[in-house]
């Protein structure tokens, strides 16, 4: 029924944005592996640097706003947030290396680093 | 027919695409969902501006979406955040009145490359506001999902279109 519509230029668009999607998630998911350390950056500025393996419940205040960041069981997740679309808070808890959470009202950012073949790798369990 | 009455039909006109815009922002704005990356949704409200665009043309298609993002900004989301759909709504309805206008594409078509450009917009004004390009991680995903939301909505205009056309309501 749809395909009365669709054009030839409609498809290949639609195979270069698809061709685009994957190799940018293949970029990813390779560099991804599990990360050390948690970097959490707040208003452009290094706020502090914590390891993921230890559980850790932070505070971070700046001049735009309250996060409260927890890390637990080798995940980050925020729990709360002063600001309004709380959209960090609903963010999903992160742990792979360069996966990070953003709170764009708070300018705060927290980010998972760790090098591959950086320290054994961890296995979660 | 007089300038003033085709004014008149103008703002009637354009009054009634941007509350229809605005309620389909207010439905999805209520529905809990809640996918936990964000910018990764539907965008219902584009269906308003891409048959305002095939219909009414560019003109009354930027005035639909600047007016719907301003008003359902302040309603739902906070100046911050129109501030940030205003980026993705400009980014999305140039990129739809350029592809338009090769007229190579069908509305799905038009539609679909909006949806990715309109998270490509949000995506660089995040990455400018926080100065970091670690956002760029989430490049894939709303690739992805901009391209699945874009199809949606262009297969929706593709059928309110087919059966405006026949309605005795337009012209």
């Amino acid at each position: 029924m749809l395909t009365k519509y669709l054009t030839k230029a409609d498809i290949v668009l639609f195979i270069i944005l698809m061709i685009l999607g994957g190799v940018s998630s293949a970029y990813f998911s390779f560099s991804g592996n599990s990360g050390q350390t948690v970097v959490i950056e707040s208003d452009k500025k290094p706020y502090a640097t914590y390891s993921l393996s230890e559980d850790k419940r932070v505070v971070v205040t700046s001049k735009n706003g309250t996060n409260t960041v927890v890390i637990e069981d080798g995940k980050v997740y925020v729990t709360d947030s002063s600001c309004k679309n709380q959209v960090c808070v609903k963010h999903t808890a992160i742990s792979r290396s360069g996966e990070s959470i953003v709170c764009l009202p708070n300018k705060l950012v927290v980010s998972i680093e760790g090098k591959e073949g950086d320290g054994p790798d961890v296995v979660s369990g | 027919m007089s300038s003033r009455d085709s004014k008149s039909k103008d703002v009637a006109h354009l009054a009634l695409l941007i509350s229809l815009a605005l309620i389909f922002s207010y439905v999805e704005a209520i529905i809990p969902f809640n996918p936990g990356i964000p910018g990764v949704k539907l965008g219902v409200a584009n269906i308003v501006t891409v048959i305002t665009l095939y219909m009414f043309g560019n003109r009354d298609a930027l005035i639909v979406s600047i007016i719907r993002v301003l008003i359902a900004g302040l309603l739902f989301n906070g100046v911050f955040g129109a501030c940030y759909a205003m980026a993705g709504a400009a980014v999305s309805l140039t990129g739809m009145v350029l592809l338009r206008k090769t007229g190579l594409f069908s509305p799905v078509g038009v539609s679909m490359a909006g949806g990715v450009l309109h998270n490509l917009g949000q995506l660089l004004v995040a990455a400018a506001l926080i100065e970091d390009m670690k956002i760029f991680f989430y490049f894939p995903v709303l690739m992805f999902s901009g391209i699945i939301a874009g199809i949606a909505v262009g297969t929706g205009s593709v059928l309110i279109l087919a059966r405006l056309k026949k309605s005795v309501l337009i012209k």
